[in-house]
């Protein structure tokens, strides 16, 4: 018996446990010591990792689920659609972990629910609360089929798929709009921080920029997604869809680039480029993850049709677009606060521990629901080959 | 606005005597330990900048940062001047640290249940018509309050009457305006005063606010519109398809 429980240990069982025992030592914390025993922030950096990589980066990464909906049902890319499943979970999933870390990131999160009745119109960031409440109902809509498909009842089912195919391209639509005004809405937010983000951060184009990044990005980790669950879920897809989509990525990352090299040179940023300072480090690190080198590898025929140099493609694509979320919210006002931000360790294992959470959702939502074509179970060839004999 | 009221600082009287920050204190039960920066239990401190004492407090903006950032409307600005806090809105997001120009308002990152701290101008005071308390226990009348037009017009006239003063009232463009101004015999910049955008902080985000419902009505249409065309080629292709099949069967 013991020696059958120690053969369930694995390295991967084994590090998912350890993040999850550091991160629920970190939510006791923060939750019964409070933020200055649980964080490193303080009045000149209020918002710290959880912001810039949490909400920031979950959003973000989210955005692949609303540009493969809006793709296979406003554009008509049906070659998407064995992929749509996946997107959206992918972007219910991130939003579900950007909820879930406004609880220990709100100083006050048993009042999550005052921005529907108190109302600030002025406020991005009420428009932003909005928009989360709205989007995550829209993509739970979206992604509720593949729960409801498993109901046993099939009356209710039945009724449930109809009126929900009845509601679906609305659905989208809508999705599509509130998907876009939040990845804006979100650089919106530091307009506010007009002399105190580094300039080459800083523009009045924020929320635009923010959008523009943000679909290359959550495609990317979308097509992450899409090769870990062929990897190791038993999912058997072509893996030609990933190069497909993959083409897209290059083109809008060039977008972002131009857009974003005009706008540093149509206000002070472009003196900044070349100072030596570590906000000027940050940015050329954060150019060349995020649009230099995958430019350059994704024009490469092999590495497109390569699933494995797809994939690490991919995860630069996003490590890139984290390094520019956490250089707006942290890096870009260091010179200003004068205060040097270190995340405290169990700022990191709270976000950790949530995106794991996520990550092991997914998991079981791809081994137990239909989001994508899944192989035959091995054993049970075996047991058909024993019937035939 | 004609009976705002405002606090006006003048930096060559002050002689550091911190009677100000005392009062503040004791007004909100702070412990009276004297502290170098603003805090939680601190609403206003005395820096000292070389041989010069600094006030620093809450600007209470004309049109401030923080109430157009507060998503719930917990910060505001009345009709008499300052800028107030309803604790019982916030839900402890930050936002205002993040957008106040002048990096005022302080969070009790100490405590299980947070709260934000600043000064309000002693806002319940002046509504009994009374002066803020740190005005009222200033010796020396480095700090005066009064109506804030006419406030402005002292400062402008003590620059002006005497050229020791800098020709710069700070809290007249600063953010927009605001009703805490500051004149001074040294620099400003040397004094630790940041250098605010010279424009209403509102405005930075009002223009993106303004432009969702054009976003909302114009992406909506043309995103319908690409459902429709895409629905049409599909109606076509398969209207073709039958014909197609048709013509085979007749023939």
């Amino acid at each position: 018996m013991i020696s059958k429980l120690l053969s369930r240990i694995t390295l991967w069982r084994a590090i998912v446990a350890l993040i999850f025992a550091t991160g629920i030592y970190a939510a006791y914390a923060r939750f019964a010591l409070g933020f200055q025993q649980s964080t490193n922030l303080a009045d000149p950096q209020p918002w710290g990792l959880w912001v810039g990589l949490g909400t920031l980066c979950g959003v973000g990464l989210s955005a692949g689920g609303f540009a493969i909906a809006a793709a296979v049902y406003l554009l008509g890319f049906e070659r998407y659609r064995p992929v749509l499943r996946t997107a959206v979970l992918v972007s219910f999933l991130g939003y579900l972990t950007v909820i879930v870390g406004m609880m220990y990131e709100l100083g006050l999160p048993w009042r999550i629910w005052h921005p529907i009745v108190m109302w600030n119109r002025h406020s991005v960031l009420f428009e932003v609360s909005w928009c989360v409440m709205l989007y995550t109902t829209v993509l739970a809509l979206e992604f509720s089929p593949s729960l409801v498909e498993k109901i046993p009842w099939v009356r209710l089912r039945d009724l449930y798929l109809k009126w929900h195919h009845e509601i679906l391209i609305a659905l989208v639509l809508i999705g599509t709009v509130l998907s876009s005004l939040h990845q804006s809405f979100l650089g919106g937010l530091y307009l506010m921080t007009k002399g105190k983000l580094d300039p080459l951060w800083y523009s009045t184009y924020l929320p635009s920029l923010f959008y523009l990044s943000a679909i290359p990005a959550g495609l990317a980790a979308t097509l992450v997604a899409i090769y870990l669950s062929v990897r190791s879920l038993n999912v058997r897809l072509d893996l030609s869809i990933m190069s497909e989509i993959s083409r897209v990525i290059a083109p809008l990352l060039c977008i972002y680039a131009l857009f974003r090299g005009v706008d540093l040179f149509t206000h002070d940023g472009w003196r900044y480029l070349w100072m030596w300072r570590e906000e000027t480090l940050s940015f050329w690190l954060e150019i060349g993850l995020f649009v230099v080198a995958p430019v350059v590898l994704l024009s490469r025929e092999k590495i497109r049709t390569t699933p494995i140099y797809l994939y690490w493609t991919c995860c630069l694509v996003v490590m890139g677009f984290m390094a520019n979320r956490l250089n707006v919210s942290i890096t870009g006002l260091q010179a200003s606060s004068g205060f040097y931000y270190v995340p405290k360790w169990t700022e990191f294992a709270l976000t950790f521990a949530t995106i794991a959470a996520a990550v092991l959702a997914f998991r079981y939502a791809v081994l137990y629901l239909d989001i994508l074509p899944k192989n035959m179970p091995a054993n049970r060839w075996i047991a058909d080959r024993a019937a035939e004999a | 606005m004609e009976n705002s009221k405002a606090i006006l600082v003048d930096i060559t009287k002050c002689i550091g005597c911190r009677a100000c920050e005392q009062a503040c204190k004791e007004l909100h039960g702070f412990p009276l330990a004297t502290e170098a920066k603003l805090s939680t239990t601190a609403l206003t401190v005395i820096e000292e900048r070389g041989d010069k004492f600094v006030r620093r407090l809450c600007m209470n903006c004309h049109d401030p940062a923080c109430a157009s950032a507060c998503l719930v409307g917990a910060l505001k600005k009345t009709s008499l001047g300052p800028v107030t806090y309803d604790a019982s809105k916030c839900i402890g997001c930050r936002y205002c640290l993040v957008a106040c120009p002048f990096n005022v308002p302080r969070y009790e990152w100490s405590k299980l249940v947070p709260f934000v701290k600043k000064c309000d101008m002693c806002f319940e005071r002046q509504s009994k018509g009374q002066p803020p308390a740190c005005v009222e226990a200033c010796p020396t009348g480095a700090s005066i309050v009064g109506n804030r037009d006419q406030i402005l017009e002292e400062a402008q006239r003590r620059i002006v009457l005497d050229s020791k003063y800098v020709k710069h009232i700070y809290g007249e463009q600063e953010a927009g305006g605001t009703s805490v101004f500051f004149i001074s015999d040294v620099p400003f910049e040397k004094l630790g005063f940041v250098a605010a955008p010279q424009q209403p902080m509102p405005v930075l985000t009002a223009n993106a606010l303004g432009d969702v419902p054009t976003v909302v009505l114009v992406g909506g249409a043309m995103l319908s519109g690409m459902y429709w065309i895409t629905q049409r080629r599909r109606q076509v292709a398969l209207a073709e398809a039958q014909e197609k099949s048709n013509s085979e069967k007749g023939s």
